[in-house]
């Protein structure tokens, strides 16, 4: 296939926190306002005057500080966002909005929030005065108690704080506003993503991943033209006459910001048709719907917690729900099996795994590859050998049904 | 003169007193001793009748009135936790006790009667409603037991405990069990890695997990009560046990940011549904009346409680030792109202008024007073008494015996729900392990109220929270002058770091950084790896 016009351009774009159009936004006076969780809804910090950063440390392969202070038994990637704090890559943020929505990403934001305690000294990791980090809690269900709890702690904790502190505009016209924005992203990102649908795909799985990130991690408005631009693109690519890949599918899991991790996949002969992880486009690139009689803000929570298949929901329903929707994307985008990985030290998807693992071959018959990766993935040898092994798994299975 | 002094008194502690050289009395590399511990005539007959004896006739007692001799033996028979751990809970006992004296030793060991009846009680209770022990049938028994995950606080079902008994899933398949006999955990933690969960997720978890991998775990309950707490590790091992028990879930919530604003209300309604689910279950509405009767009597236990605190932060007449406090504070909180509790208060409550107005000091050679911070390692809870004994480091207090620190209001359903929402968000391992850094670091407080001088910082070496401030802990070590010891351990898991490890830290910082000398050098390195 001939490549994206503009794929060079926003793979550049990742290779650092603070990258072109976040400088740019920041000259126009722009709000930068950092979060590393999907429960800390991004279209709140879209608001006018303002722009939303999903944190990443591209290439850090060596927090070493940050090791220090949070030990080497941690997820890298919680280290990794630290020691690039450290090093002064976030010192743009104007604020963190965080979640205590997993373990070590909590204590990352810990020590950057200047907490102004006699008990344990401020380290001042991020070199701004204005800059402030605020923690809202996270609900573990999606019931009416739950929603109204998560809406009053946007409320309270995002929406006010920003406007305490920051004078920003948190009105119902501004949230619109920021869902319109949200809205308009998701639609490019969808169509983009939903190429990948076809018989012989004409988008990869490595190339939908940098722009999913780019969408993520540059502020929307800066980004939205050249989202718009490869969505026309696209329109009319070809794709090779030849599908150069060997199978189709799904990679899910826990944090994943890393595009040569897809990239690596797909080296192996498994096209990455769909991103069902932390920081992947199926959640949150879903658009929010205001329905009838709702608020902005009413909308915005309902659309985060009934949208979220993240592996902190406990409700027993939920547990089950959520297998059932990995089994129908897996239907959906036509994929041959699922890649479920997590990062080293993950509890939650480390047990979720496990789970995956057995039920999705169990109750659906799905091939699974069960894969324990890094942050940054140095162990590529190791990881090539268990891909190959499983996109040769998936094509014997399909020659003894006949396919 | 001296021989007969040492036979009646016992042999003085340190090695320039001419000392008892407890090290001595082990069975080399088995941690078993060659005899019994000579404590002069009168502890020595204590210890063997009103001790020893007495529990054992009370292990048999509380066999029977809770439950009778054939389910016990049909449980011993089908659980290998309890196959293993029945018979060595003497050994727990003298392990915990070893070179105590007088009234701290009489006051410690009441703590322990009180653990080994509470354990009884819910095993038996298992047992009696278990369908497996009882060819696949549902008897009376399982239809009137309720089963909860372990880190939910047994209070939350006081409103039933007319009718229907409350007992948690692995408090003593897994927690209790692991320290009697440290090998019984194995097992379990290595079935779960079987099926594929890596080493790292908390050890703790991961044997709750790899009992029900085994399949080694009653089924007692037509239902269960599970929560969050205390981490990420609980939730994930919540659900995972929820596929292999596939019963009727009530998830309880217990927010991360516990001392938000907007928390409490909202915990309320989730408990109110909570016991919604439970009266759905059973055909049995909640009686409120029964709930405060019941939390009027775990008030009572609290008042105690916080006595024993005043007295242990400001005298040297406390008269429990560091493991008797923390396992007797962590099970009586957990667990909630029981008779044995207030029978065990009721005989230490006379000790401990003797030592005071005695002016008693109950642990003479102490050296240092140590506040132990963090999650203690199960398989090694007795490091204190090793501690004591054989450098002077007296745990007066630590993390877990702290965390439930209030009473319950009765005088309105409002106020009861209140604080039923609260104490149930102040779980253990929690209360100053998650939301915020300041629960953490609130040692420095409790160091100056206990009047410590001293820190044992437990380094749960897969426990995420704790690694994750590890740093700053070091920092504020050295900023403010404070001695204290990394203990790194693996909760249940005794194969990580074992107890001889645990021992050679704190004899190394004693001598090079201290540049103490020990008080019984026998002690110093002994091997126990094959021990209970």
């Amino acid at each position: 296939m001939r490549d994206l016009k503009h794929l060079i351009y926003f793979e550049n774009l990742l290779k650092e926190a603070n990258n072109e159009l976040v400088k740019k936004a920041k000259e126009e006076g722009k709000l930068a306002l950092g979060y590393t969780c999907y429960f800390m809804p991004e279209v709140l910090l879209d608001l006018p005057g303002c722009f939303s950063v999903r944190l990443r440390a591209p290439d850090c392969s060596s927090p070493d500080i940050a090791t220090y202070y949070m030990s080497a038994r941690v997820c890298h990637y919680g280290r990794s966002l630290f020691e690039r704090a450290l090093e002064g890559g976030y010192n743009f943020l104007d604020a963190q909005m965080a979640t205590e929505t997993c373990t070590v990403t909590c204590r990352f934001q810990e020590h950057i929030q200047q907490k102004k305690l006699d008990s344990v000294k401020d380290m001042n990791v991020i070199e701004n005065d204005k800059f402030f980090c605020e923690f809202m809690d996270v609900p573990f269900k999606n019931t009416e108690n739950d929603y109204q709890y998560y809406h009053d702690q946007l409320e309270y904790h995002v929406l006010g704080k920003l406007k305490e502190n920051l004078g920003v505009d948190v009105s119902d016209k501004a949230i619109k506003a920021a869902i319109k924005q949200h809205n308009e992203v998701c639609k490019l990102i969808n169509e983009i993503g939903d190429y990948r649908k076809l018989d012989n795909p004409t988008i990869t799985g490595y190339e939908f991943h940098v722009i999913q990130l780019v969408s993520l991690v540059c502020p929307k408005y800066l980004i939205l033209p050249y989202l718009r631009e490869t969505a026309k693109e696209l329109k009319t690519r070809k794709p090779d006459e030849k599908w150069p890949f060997r199978c189709k599918v799904v990679l899910a899991g826990s944090e994943n910001d890393d595009p040569y991790f897809t990239q690596l996949i797909e080296g192996c002969g498994a096209e990455v048709v769909c991103d069902r992880y932390c920081y992947g486009a199926v959640e949150s690139r879903q658009p929010i719907e205001i329905r009838e009689g709702e608020t902005p803000l009413k909308a915005v929570a309902r659309h985060y917690l009934e949208t979220s298949n993240c592996p902190r929901f406990m409700p027993q329903n939920e547990m089950r729900a959520r297998k059932q929707r990995l089994a129908d994307l897996v239907k959906e985008y036509k994929a041959d099996g699922i890649i479920i990985c997590s990062n080293k030290f993950c509890e939650y998807w480390s047990y979720e795994r496990v789970i995956d693992s057995f039920i999705m071959q169990r109750d659906f018959g799905i091939p699974v590859c069960s894969i324990e990766k890094e942050y940054i993935n140095t162990a590529s040898g190791q990881l090539r050998t268990r891909f190959q092994a499983f996109v040769e798994s998936v094509e014997i299975k399909k020659i003894q049904e006949g396919k | 003169m001296s021989f007969i002094k040492d036979f009646w008194y016992g042999k003085p502690h340190t090695a320039e007193e001419g000392g008892r050289r407890l090290g001595d009395n082990y069975l080399p590399k088995t941690g078993l001793y060659k005899h019994r511990e000579w404590r002069g005539v009168k502890d020595t007959f204590y210890y063997f009748h009103n001790i020893w004896l007495y529990n054992y006739l009370h292990m048999v007692m509380d066999v029977m009135k809770y439950g009778g001799i054939i389910n016990f033996v049909k449980g011993v028979w089908r659980y290998r936790w309890v196959g293993q751990t029945y018979l060595p809970v003497l050994h727990w006992f003298d392990r915990g006790l070893e070179g105590l004296r007088g009234e701290a030793l009489r006051a410690s060991a009441w703590h322990y009667r009180a653990m080994v009846n509470a354990t009884i009680y819910q095993f038996m209770s298992m047992f009696n409603a278990d369908t497996r022990l009882h060819g696949g049938k549902k008897n009376d028994a399982w239809y009137h037991t309720m089963a909860m995950k372990e880190t939910t606080w047994g209070g939350m079902f006081y409103g039933w405990s007319d009718k229907f008994k409350a007992v948690s899933l692995e408090m003593i398949p897994y927690f209790v069990t692991c320290h009697v006999n440290s090998h019984t955990v194995h097992n379990y933690i290595d079935a779960v890695q079987s099926i594929g969960l890596p080493g790292d997720p908390c050890p703790m978890c991961q044997a709750e997990s790899g009992l029900f991998v085994l399949d080694d775990i009653p089924d007692y309950s037509p239902f269960m009560i599970t929560c969050n707490e205390a981490c990420d590790g609980s939730v994930a091992t919540a659900i995972l046990q929820d596929w292999f028990n596939d019963k009727p879930l009530y998830a309880l919530q217990m927010p991360m940011q516990f001392d938000d604003p907007l928390a409490n209300k909202f915990v309320q309604k989730d408990i109110e549904k909570c016991w919604k689910f439970i009266e759905e279950q059973t055909g049995v509405p909640m009686n409120f009346d029964l709930m405060c009767e019941c939390i009027e009597r775990q008030n009572e236990l609290q008042k105690f409680e916080w006595e024993k605190w005043e007295v242990a932060a400001k005298t040297s007449s406390y008269p429990i030792n560091g493991v008797a406090q923390a396992l007797y504070r962590i099970y009586q909180s957990q667990f909630g109202d029981l008779p044995i509790w207030h029978e065990v208060d009721a005989k230490v409550r006379p000790i401990m008024e003797k030592c005071v107005s005695k002016k008693i000091n109950t642990f003479p050679k102490t050296r240092h007073r140590v506040i132990a911070w963090s999650c203690a390692p199960l398989y090694y809870s007795n490091w204190c008494t090793w501690a004591y004994n054989a450098w002077g480091l007296n745990v007066i207090i630590n993390m877990d015996s702290l965390m439930f620190d209030m009473t319950l209001r009765t005088d309105s359903y409002e106020n009861m729900l209140e604080d039923v929402a609260t104490y149930h968000m102040w779980a253990p391992m929690r209360r100053m392990a998650v939301g915020g850094m300041h629960h953490i670091f609130e040692l420095w407080d409790y160091k100056e109220r206990f009047n410590c001088d001293f820190v044992m910082m437990y380094d749960q070496l897969q426990c995420k929270g704790m690694q994750g401030v590890h740093g700053l802990f070091e920092d504020e070590f050295r900023d403010r002058n404070v001695p204290a010891i990394w203990m790194p351990h693996a909760l249940p898991d005794s194969r990580t770091v074992s107890r001889a490890e645990i021992r050679r830290i704190i004899n190394d910082y004693m001598s090079t950084v201290m540049h103490e000398e020990p008080l019984d050098p026998s002690l110093l390195e002994l091997d126990d790896d094959m021990t209970w």
